[in-house]
């Protein structure tokens, strides 16, 4: 089983990130790599079981599905149903923690999946890097700092 | 039932912190309220299920039981045994997490324990202020004048 693990420190409350980042069909007003989305037959993007489909700047189409939402723990899960990579069972959670002590919270963002031996240190750093990172660059340039 | 939760960044990598803090009986070295410090029965204070008995400045006594220990995911729980204020049920959890973009280290500490009506606010602030945010900047004055970053 692959692990990826990413976290960054944003400088901005937990529930003004939380408000950002939280809506499943958002990913094309916050982060980079992604151009268009919708939530397939019409779902609200909050029911948990919905499916996002969306396309990456260089063309690629993804479709995954909300597994876990938490506005309490500003959380959420979700898994991929396709996609062009080389994977099975990939299941990722992205969640904010508040930082006590400042107007600023910890993010995560960590994922499992299975692959081939021989590819898996790419996967790690691709998704880890071009997308976990350039998620939490984009928030870090959108909240200053 | 009364929560407390406090947090911050320390700017060290998340091996560094643990590797203070991680001594259920090193705190008597680190946290200003702690004057001296033994762990009873002569045990190893990485074994859980010791017990730290501890002053504070003041003279007051604790005794506090260790829970939980991992190294793997940098956390550790204890509970008050005996204590001179009235914090009863006070079970709390430390856990560091790294920050991995820029290598430093996110640091949580909570508890939860009951007190008699009327005192939840002045427990809170002596567990959350008095404990918990005065150890996160000893760690932190700490690791700035050991250079250890």
């Amino acid at each position: 089983m692959a692990r990826i693990y990413t976290s960054s420190v944003i400088n901005a409350s937990a529930g003004k990130v939380w408000d950002r980042i939280r809506d499943f069909n958002g990913l094309p007003r916050w982060h980079p790599r992604i151009s268009d989305s919708r939530i397939e037959d019409a779902l609200p993007a909050d029911k948990v079981g919905c499916i996002r489909n969306f396309n990456l700047q260089n063309g690629d189409n993804i479709r995954e599905q909300l597994l876990g939402l938490s506005d309490y723990d500003m959380f959420c899960t979700y898994g991929i149903l396709e996609s062009p990579m080389p994977l099975n069972g990939y299941i990722a959670t992205l969640r904010l923690t508040p930082v006590t002590d400042g107007e600023r919270c910890f993010a995560e963002w960590s994922a499992e999946f299975s692959c081939d031996p021989s590819v898996e240190e790419d996967l790690v750093n691709g998704i880890g890097t071009d997308v976990f990172q350039t998620g939490f660059d984009a928030l870090k340039r959108h909240f200053g700092g | 039932m009364v929560k407390v939760i406090k947090s911050t960044i320390v700017d060290a990598p998340v091996e560094n912190v643990w590797d203070i803090i991680r001594d259920f009986n090193g705190h008597d070295r680190w946290h200003p309220e702690v004057a001296v410090s033994t762990i009873e029965r002569s045990e190893p204070s990485d074994r859980v299920g010791c017990v730290r008995r501890f002053k504070l400045n003041d003279g007051q006594e604790l005794r506090e039981k260790l829970l939980t220990l991992s190294d793997l995911e940098q956390t550790f729980s204890y509970c008050l045994l005996d204590t001179p204020v009235p914090l009863f049920n006070y079970v709390a959890h430390v856990r560091l997490f790294p920050v991995t973009d820029d290598d430093t280290t996110f640091w949580e500490w909570e508890s939860r324990f009951d007190t008699p009506a009327g005192q939840e606010e002045d427990m809170a602030t002596l567990v959350g202020d008095g404990i918990y945010s005065a150890g996160f900047e000893a760690i932190k004055a700490h690791i700035a004048v050991g250079g250890i970053r």
